[in-house]
């Protein structure tokens, strides 16, 4: 029993004081980051390496774990109180989880956040301990066709997110496509569309615009409308109401499935886990009892994106360790600090460091567990701030959007970007056109550009038809397009036949 | 009840404190060096020059009374990093990590940063540029790469970017190889690395670091004068009968104007830290050579392979890619797109401003936009030297739907009014006006003196006039984010121009 053995070594390496502390002061951090809008896991772990330089292997890499595990759940937490997602892969959760804060439940979604959070991330590991191997031949697999058609599934996720008007969703989404092609070409060394501006030259941000679109966009037609005057439309915050465990329990499904999900497109290099969140969303729309429900405050909304998310953390951590390639922009770091402790990522770490690398997956494990309860503890101070009048709470949000926009760069430029996505953010909500497709568009846009581009430099069109891998993924894609009109129509028909 | 006014007080107490403590050791200290060092680094954490400027400073404590400090400033490959540098005072205390690839920065950008304006102090490191391929391809020469070369007509070399090192270094390697081979640009160095797991190309052109840790890979030659210490087994280019050199370099750079004694006192430090034992060490467990020169030496590479960057960025093609118009042209273009488009919009309204509706306004917006964008990809100038498709092929496509779907939306909305109730702007107008104005002010008088007159100002617009909660939360979070950011997360926050 190799694993087991294997896990024992790891169990020894991980349980001693400074590796346990570590994961401790790990998923504090990681939270504060998480909730910190413009904190993405990538710049806390980043933030976070310096300080492990000093520390042994273990202890630094258990504590870079935990940041990155954690900021992915702490990300969800401004998401449902005030429409920040604290990291881009909270974006999915503001579309129920907010909606829930605006009817006075914040406590419902953030539980349900906790939960699905904690799961995802214990699926997460367990299979990124089981089957890495496999997952590893997957994440190799991917070339630039699956990439692409990758990308192009996650752009028909617009269908089911654009709400009243499919039209303004897909007209939102083109924002994104376009302004996300500003900056390096993707194939030749010149900047398209930077106009000569230096700080253009490496395109928008994306950080910055997130924040903008959704806190300052919101925050800009909330006062339009007089939320800050009216007080009756402060949250009342039932502090009574929680979840029943019941309730938790029929998120099962939904919650295991977005794990799966999460975990599977985490392994993939480059297509990271905000990609997952919303094909979870996506999925979890498609396949509920009540779709209708999805926007407006719908729990497996909130659970679902948030399973992913965490799983997510587990998928990339897959063809970092297996093929020493990293899988997101925060394992890319974990690249980087394996290196300074005098590891070489790649196959050969399994064989020579069994202990350390079990012991990375066992201290993700119990770092999953406290997570949890230090969620628990955390959602008492949330609801207080939620509860907050709003005239009070603007401007602090505000000033926060701004630091969390200036240092990601150290860049005023990028603050300036920030409100400009806020008022972009302010006339599409005024005109009631979708948001977060534009931010879809932000992500999918160069992953579909450079993958197309570099498909067709080595084969044709029609190679995107002839590999299965692509092939499925766009049938996937034309399913997720046509499937909520479908839908509609199967649904009517069977009204006439009743009526 | 007056608990409350208690705490405004304490917390305005300790914010003043805190400008103390912030401001009055500013400009203190004469001899050199005062205070610490930083070096800024042009790449995340984690990266070689990052990893390499670490390990300077580590060593450094023993040599130096100050210490040196790595700042990441990433962006546009380097010309963040540069133009930071280059916007600080050349006092000896701001030290930029530069690396060969900032040779075709500077060119590619047509940027106003110039090397010129840079002091080369000291280059440290040699890293030689590699050919690598998979295990499976059996090659274990140069002459093997030759072969398959000449009988597979399209062989394919891969790596990270295009007029980037690699690529030049591709380019290089065919010409002294005498063989034709095509370049694809895999963007990143993981990505690279991946097709060249999965056999997709002959050769990937990097550095022998990148193959640590993968078995399956192999590296065929490298181009530098001797061999590696810790990679014994791996001939160079000139053994096996090819004259080639190519090595990318790390080192240092002040901002010209700096007193002689800073670089005097920098490059004593650097050179006692290359003689030092871990210094040996990190070089090999690197697989890098360790290559100190000082300033004359350092600087008369730079010119002689800047003529050697130019030359083959030239070849490529890659030097006259873009026509920049000038930005007065630029508006010029948009702003007759706008009056266009918006005629347009008023003729299919029959000429009544007033059945404009919401809608439209914004759909409007959205077709000039994109075809502002149209316009400037005419000005895209593709070179024929390499084999890529079109700049401009996705924006157009992107362009074209967007546009078709907004003359959908204004068809659809015509007289429609979307306005349900009557709603102000003006008090978003404000809000943004104070957020323009706190972002200007902030560069000048820094963060701590900004940030509570922004969230006071905006507090007493939105109506809130509790004067206790406002001192609190103003000044409580001016202490709040100096804790997180400048004490937790080690971020400092501006402190503004004016007191730099």
């Amino acid at each position: 029993m190799g694993i087991i053995n294997d896990l024992w070594l790891g169990l020894q390496e991980f349980g001693q004081l400074l590796p346990i502390l570590m994961m401790f002061i790990g998923v504090i951090i990681g939270i504060i980051v998480g909730v910190l809008p413009g904190l993405s896991p990538s710049i806390g772990v980043a933030l976070m390496l310096p300080v492990t330089f000093g520390l042994d292997p273990i202890s630094a890499l258990v504590l870079l774990v935990s940041v990155y595990l954690a900021s992915n759940y702490g990300g969800s937490i401004t998401a449902i109180a005030i429409n920040t997602p604290g990291t881009p892969g909270a974006v999915a959760t503001t579309f129920d989880g907010y909606e829930l804060t605006k009817q006075g439940k914040p406590l419902y979604a953030l539980i349900t956040s906790l939960t699905a959070s904690t799961i995802g991330g214990l699926v997460g590991t367990i299979i990124l301990i089981l089957f890495s191997v496999p997952l590893a031949k997957l994440a190799l697999s991917f070339e630039s066709y699956e990439y692409f058609a990758l990308g192009v599934f996650g752009l028909t996720i617009i269908s089911s997110l654009a709400g009243k008007s499919p039209l303004k969703g897909f007209i939102a989404s083109g924002i994104g496509l376009l302004f996300v092609t500003i900056g390096f070409d993707t194939q030749l060394p010149f900047s398209r569309f930077s106009m000569g501006i230096p700080d253009l030259a490496d395109g928008i941000e994306f950080i910055p615009a997130l924040i903008g679109l959704f806190a300052l966009g919101e925050i800009f037609y909330s006062i339009e409308k007089g939320d800050n005057i009216k007080p009756e439309k402060t949250a009342k915050v039932d502090l009574s109401k929680t979840l029943s465990i019941k309730q938790l329990l029929k998120l099962k499904s939904v919650i295991l499935k977005s794990s799966i999900i999460g975990t599977l497109v985490g392994c993939i290099p480059g297509a990271g886990g905000t990609i997952a969140t919303f094909i979870a969303y996506d999925n979890a729309k498609s396949s509920s009892k009540h779709p209708e429900k999805f926007g407006k405050g719908s729990l497996e909304g909130v659970a679902a994106p948030e399973a992913a998310n965490n799983g997510s953390v587990g998928g990339a951590l897959v063809p970092l360790l297996t093929l020493g390639i990293p899988g997101s922009a925060s394992t890319a770091v974990l690249i980087g600090a394996l290196m300074i402790h005098k590891l070489n990522p790649g196959p050969e770490l399994f064989d020579k460091e069994a202990g350390l690398v079990y012991g990375i997956f066992i201290s993700l494990f119990f770092a999953n567990i406290f997570m949890f309860f230090v969620g628990l503890m955390g959602n008492k101070l949330w609801i207080k701030i939620i509860a907050a009048p709003k005239s009070l709470l603007y401007p602090i949000i505000l000033a926060l959007s701004f630091i969390g926009s200036y240092f990601i760069q150290n860049s005023v430029f990028d603050v300036g970007v920030c409100i400009a996505f806020g008022i972009l953010g302010w006339l599409l909500k005024r005109g009631d056109f979708p948001t977060a497709p534009v931010i879809l568009g932000l992500i999918l846009g160069k992953m579909i550009e450079e993958n197309l581009r570099l498909s067709l430099i080595k084969g044709d069109w029609i190679d995107f038809f002839t590999r299965p891998g692509s092939l499925i993924i766009i049938i996937l894609a034309l399913v997720s397009l046509f499937m909520p009109y479908i839908k509609k129509k199967l649904m009517k028909k069977a009204k006439q036949n009743i009526g | 009840m007056k608990v409350k006014n208690y705490i405004a007080a304490i917390v305005f107490i300790f914010y003043l404190g805190l400008l103390g403590y912030l401001y009055l050791g500013i400009g203190q200290g004469k001899t050199y060096p005062a205070k610490p060092i930083s070096i800024i680094v042009h790449s995340k954490p984690g990266s070689a020059i990052d990893y390499m400027a670490r390990k300077v400073a580590e060593i450094a404590r023993k040599y130096s009374d100050v210490a040196f400090v790595v700042e990441n400033r990433s962006g546009t490959q380097g010309l963040v990093a540069m133009q930071h540098v280059l916007d600080m005072k050349a006092d000896g205390y701001t030290l930029l990590g530069v690396t060969k690839s900032f040779l075709s920065t500077v060119m590619v950008n047509k940027s106003k940063v110039s090397l010129d304006d840079f002091l080369f102090i000291a280059n440290m490191v040699s890293d030689p540029e590699a050919l690598i391929s998979n295990k499976d391809r059996n090659f274990k020469s140069l002459d093997d790469i030759i072969q398959d070369a000449n009988k597979d007509e399209t062989q394919v070399w891969i790596g990270p970017g295009t007029g980037s090192r690699d690529h030049l270094m591709a380019l290089k390697s065919w010409e002294t190889l005498g063989i034709d081979a095509n370049w694809i640009d895999y963007k990143s160095g993981p990505q690279s690395i991946l097709a060249l797991l999965r056999d997709e190309s002959a050769v990937y052109v990097g550095n022998p670091a990148d193959i640590k840790g993968k078995s399956d890979l192999d590296i065929i030659s490298i181009a530098s004068a001797k061999r590696l210490i810790s990679l014994p087994d791996v001939p160079t280019f000139n053994e096996q009968g090819y004259d080639m050199n190519e090595s990318m370099w790390r080192g240092f750079a002040f901002k010209k104007g700096v007193p002689e004694e800073a670089v005097e006192y920098v490059t004593r430090v650097l050179q006692d830290v290359v003689n030092d034992d871990e210094w040996e060490n990190y070089c090999n467990e690197t697989y890098v050579f360790s290559n100190f020169e000082n300033h004359e030496e350092f600087t008369r590479r730079i010119v002689q392979e800047t003529e050697e960057t130019n030359h083959y960025l030239n070849k490529a093609g890659l030097l006259a890619l873009y026509v920049n118009e000038g930005p007065v042209n630029m508006i010029v273009v948009l702003l007759i797109i706008v009056f266009v488009v918006f005629l347009l919009i008023l003729i299919f309204n029959k000429f009544k401003i007033k059945n404009f509706s919401y809608d439209q306004i914004i759909a409007g917006g959205i077709i000039s936009i994109s075809l502002f964008f149209y316009y400037q990809t005419i000005l895209f100038q593709i070179p024929e030297t390499v084999n890529i498709t079109s700049p401009s092929l996705i924006p157009r496509i992107w362009i074209i739907t967007l546009v078709l779907l907004s003359v959908i939306l204004i068809v659809k909305s015509k007289s429609v009014s979307t306005e349900k109730e009557n709603y102000s702007p003006k008090t978003v107008l404000i809000i943004i006006a104070f957020l323009l104005v706190y972002l200007v002010a902030m560069q000048w008088i820094g963060y701590f003196f900004t940030t509570p007159v922004f969230i006071l100002a905006a507090m007493y617009l939105l109506k809130y006039r509790k004067i206790a909660f406002m001192t609190i939360n103003a000044f409580g979070f001016v202490l709040f984010s100096y804790f997180i950011f400048n004490k937790l997360l080690h971020i400092d926050l501006p402190l503004g121009w004016w007191f730099i």
